[in-house]
């Protein structure tokens, strides 16, 4: 069963387990939803309207996870909850709300029931285009209003210790000759999938020839990785942190611009003349009809949460990158996304 | 000496009054959501999360692995009362848990668990301490092709499920498995046997079924019985004598050894763990054709291989960095929130946390069983509720259980229609326990199957060029042949089945053998005239005199 909460989204990953069976996931919801019930009692409450034309919330702002908790989205809504509270950016409360399912389109519909209210955003990553591209969900990124984008993490392409595989070409070579699999933590046609064969791709290899490996999550890559049943693994930097640290696996490659400073050791593709980059970016939307200044309040307030340096602990803890986008910016970088997904996919078959 | 002294600090940090309370609070908050059917481990630890947030890292990943051990202790708690396994690690302990509830014996069947439980939760933390960075090599040893194996290993124990009739036993897991199948595809992200309803497409949960064919099930018998046999045994003591204690002596132990390495497998965990010990007991057991009737050795063993295996996913979160299950998974996600990484190396880097972590266990294993066994008698209470009562509260928990996940209505429909599927299964001898095992375990079989497939270009002969793979399907071909041989050896000779006969016990496997026909029949007999309303269905022919009570409600719950 395709678990599309791909929330290997995030170096915490690791909300990613259980596929199917994340029953206990939803029931986390039961509580989380409980101050939603109320907040939603409340009704739509337009939020104040200065004299000057700015706009300030009313009432609490609720951000959606359409996750279960500990997952990569979990982690960025409460940590962005807790860190609007704690520096004091927000008169009122922040609330969390974990609404998981069908990869993020039971979240997706909750919000898109609640167009133009103005105190419910959600965050969101690259499941948001590539769920509705595989037909998963009623609504796509231009049902919503994109807010801003906040952070990336980044793909690690990697090998066993022992791989006579040194560079991402070797590897390229090899997942087209067929000699190799490749483990990754999502289903065909998400994430991992694409940063794979989007990678391939620019390095010339043909990446329907590639045998790629669904798991369920990048723990299950790796062990498999680790035990040597499949002979190459596409996860999250976040997540082969401690098995790079311990040299239990290898990198070839890392699919950004310029060196991550975590794995600092591990070339870009770039620099292995493969031009392909992969974010994992993450950012925060709200509902569709939201005026002009009230998208406007919310810029600056997640421009000024990233400007504090509690953020910026938690980012670097956390393995983010800052990728500040604006509302505006980061529309444009969601249409120009989902271009480049649907040339992959279609290039290796899957559309 | 040198991990005795760190066990020492280990204690130091988890003794201190602070860290004990903690051990103290997730326990009992574990064991209490535990209990809830539709709560289970996985949603104890992601409710307490923001509770955790924080909090010293170190004591929230005590009170944290407290609630995961203790919601697998309170799972077991509804399977035994009411038969509504709300976690999957728990459904095992239901087979028998729940007829010796139904003899009168609920004291005893919940003191065997809180027992088993901690026999099976201390001898794995003593493994954890001890070979648990060795056992890393292990873990990894496990790809698709293994876990192939080992699924269809624990498939096998649909022929000891089945009891009577092998045949609808098999036709009850084919089902399961079929059930399994339903959603998107995670090979292929095809979507399959959806009928286009979207709320199809994450498959079907688990849950929904379990509460479904047994509690809902359980529900409809009970109705259908109006008017007779109304009033259900209440609780006896739970003081086990010294016959019972020796009795579930080598069981626990076995499956704890058992649990703990099947824990051990990220991709295997609890329930495959239970499953596995509860099949291999039966075979084992001199008495195992009463297994399925209440025998405490029914219960002892998946309680305490599915603790053993919960302590035992914990190798893999601490030496690799990878959650072997979708408990672990969240506490993962929980421990990277609080700025701690666990994987290989934790154990340099973090030795406070991880010597904390298996003092707290050890701690947390004595809390549990201290907290519960005073409060046994006051959970079985439940079981003298008035049979007006009890209904209308079984049906409850299970709405609310299942409603609570998803907020869907649809949900509750396929509660309801699984509940009177469950119903007609029971009501034409069909046992429910292979359903539950074929959902289960059939969706693992065939992930990792066409897993392995694909990394084999398609080669089947892969199963068995792997010597892991090749050994355990041995095993699985080796552990059905006595029944097969019945089967077969039955056809053969012609003797008909319905005939009653009474089995000596007693003949080691041989017991197995001589389990089949007549005893069976005759409470399969007695349960259907008990529930066609006739209030002078006999006891039974059965010889070994462990089976149905005189009102012949204890019939096998198959």
């Amino acid at each position: 069963m395709l678990r599309l909460t791909k929330t290997h989204v995030s170096p915490s990953a690791p909300g990613s387990g259980a596929s199917r069976r994340t029953l206990g996931f939803r029931a986390a919801a039961v509580a989380a939803a409980l101050p939603l019930v109320l907040a939603a009692c409340g009704g739509t409450d337009e939020g104040a309207v200065a004299e000057d034309g700015t706009w300030s919330p009313s009432q609490p702002i609720e951000i959606t996870a359409p996750a279960a908790t500990g997952g990569g989205w979990d982690t960025l809504a409460r940590t962005s909850a807790r860190l609007l509270e704690e520096e004091e950016l927000v008169d009122d409360s922040v609330q969390v709300v974990n609404k998981p399912g069908a990869g993020g389109a039971i979240g997706w519909g909750y919000i898109a029931n609640n167009a133009g209210d103005p105190h419910k955003l959600f965050v969101t990553s690259p499941p948001i285009l590539l769920v509705p591209m595989a037909g998963d969900s009623d609504y796509d990124h231009e049902d919503f209003t994109p807010v801003a984008r906040l952070a990336t993490d980044y793909m690690v392409y990697l090998v066993a210790a022992d791989s006579p595989v040194e560079t991402f070409d070797d590897l390229a070579a090899q997942v087209e000759s067929g000699d190799m699999s490749v483990g990754g933590g999502s289903g065909p046609g998400s994430m991992d999938h694409v940063a794979l064969a989007g990678a391939l791709e620019a390095a010339g290899a043909d990446a329907t020839q590639a045998n790629y490996i669904p798991f369920d999550g990048g723990g299950e890559a790796l062990t498999s990785l680790l035990g040597g049943h499949v002979d190459g693994a596409v996860v999250g930097v976040g997540e082969a942190l401690g098995m790079l640290e311990s040299g239990d696996v290898r990198a070839v490659g890392v699919s950004s611009a310029e060196r991550v400073d975590a794995v600092a050791d591990v070339p870009t593709l770039q620099e292995q003349d493969i031009d392909f980059t992969f974010d994992i970016w993450r950012g925060v939307m709200a509902p569709s009809d939201l005026s002009e200044a009230q998208v406007a309040y919310y810029e600056t307030l997640f421009a000024d949460l990233m400007d504090t340096e509690a953020w910026q602990t938690e980012s670097a803890r956390l393995g983010w990158t800052d990728a500040y986008q604006d509302s505006e910016e980061f529309g444009a970088f969601l249409d120009e996304t989902r271009e480049e997904f649907a040339q992959i996919l279609t290039e290796v078959g899957l559309q | 000496m040198g991990m005795l002294d760190q066990l020492m600090y280990g204690f130091g940090i988890a003794l201190t009054p602070e860290n004990l309370l903690y051990v103290f609070i997730g326990v009992l908050a574990g064991t209490i959501i535990g209990m809830l059917p539709g709560l289970g481990p996985m949603s104890a630890i992601a409710l307490m999360i923001p509770i955790a947030y924080g909090m010293d890292p170190t004591s929230a990943i005590i009170m944290l692995a407290g609630v995961y051990y203790g919601a697998i202790f309170g799972g077991s708690t509804s399977s035994i009362l009411l038969n509504a396994p709300g976690v999957a690690g728990t459904v095992a302990t239901s087979f028998d848990g729940y007829p010796m509830a139904l003899k009168g014996q609920a004291g005893k069947a919940l003191a065997i668990a809180a027992i088993c439980s901690f026999v099976g939760g201390t001898i794995s933390v003593v493994g954890l301490m001890a070979i648990a960075p060795s056992l890393a090599s292990f873990a990894v040893s496990f790809g698709p092709v293994e876990y192939f194996a080992l699924m269809v290993l624990g498939l096998t124990a649909v022929v000891s499920l089945g009891g009577r009739n092998l045949v609808k036993g098999l036709i009850a897991a084919v089902v399961g498995v079929m059930i399994a199948l339903v959603g998107i595809d995670s090979q292929t992200a095809i979507v399959r046997f959806t009928f286009d309803l979207p709320e199809l497409y994450e498959g079907v949960e688990f849950l929904i079924v379990a509460l479904g064919v047994f509690a809902l099930a359980e529900v409809l018998v009970m109705l259908n019985q109006r008017g007779q046999g109304g009033v259900r045994k209440g609780v006896t003591s739970l003081r086990l004598s010294r016959r019972e204690i020796a009795q579930i002596t080598p069981p626990a132990l076995r499956s704890s050894v058992l649990g703990f390495f099947t824990g051990v497998l990220p991709g295997a965990g609890a329930t495959v763990a239970s499953f596995l010990s509860y099949s291999m007991e039966k075979k084992i057991a001199r008495d195992g054709d009463t297994f399925g009737q209440g025998n405490p050795k029914g219960v002892a063993a998946p309680e305490a291989a599915n603790n053993a295996a919960a302590v035992g996913s914990f190798v893999p979160l601490m030496t690799l960095g990878v959650p072997g299950s979708g408990t672990t998974a969240i506490l993962l996600g929980a421990l990277m929130v609080l700025g701690v990484q666990p994987g290989p190396m934790m154990l340099s880097e973090n030795p406070d946390m991880f010597w904390g972590v298996v003092a707290s266990m050890y701690i947390g294993s004595v809390v549990l069983l201290i907290l519960n066994l005073p409060l046994i008698p006051l959970f079985a209470k439940v079981l003298n509720t008035p049979r007006t009562m009890l209904v209308p509260l079984v049906v409850v928990f299970c709405v609310v259980g299942v409603y609570g996940l998803s907020f869907s209505v649809f949900d509750l429909g396929m509660l309801a229609a699984f509940g009177v599927i469950g119903f007609l299964m029971r009501r034409n001898g069909f046992p429910a326990a292979p359903l539950i095992l074929g959902l289960i375990l059939g969706g693992l079989m065939e992930t990792n199957m066409r897993r392995a497939l694909q990394i084999s270009d398609g080669a089947w002969s892969v199963f068995l060029t792997e010597p892991i793979s090749a050994g355990l399907l041995a095993v699985a071909l080796l552990s059905m042949l006595p029944a097969l041989v019945r089967v077969l050896r039955r056809r053969r000779t012609g003797i008909e089945p319905a005939e009653p006969s009474a089995p000596t016990a007693g003949t080691g496997d041989a017991s197995e053998e001589a389990a089949p026909t007549g005893e069976d029949d005759a409470r399969e007999e007695s349960r259907d005239r008990a529930e066609a309303g006739s209030a002078t269905a006999p006891g039974t022919g059965a010889a070994s005199g462990t089976g149905s009570g005189p009102d012949g409600q204890a019939a096998p719950r198959d």
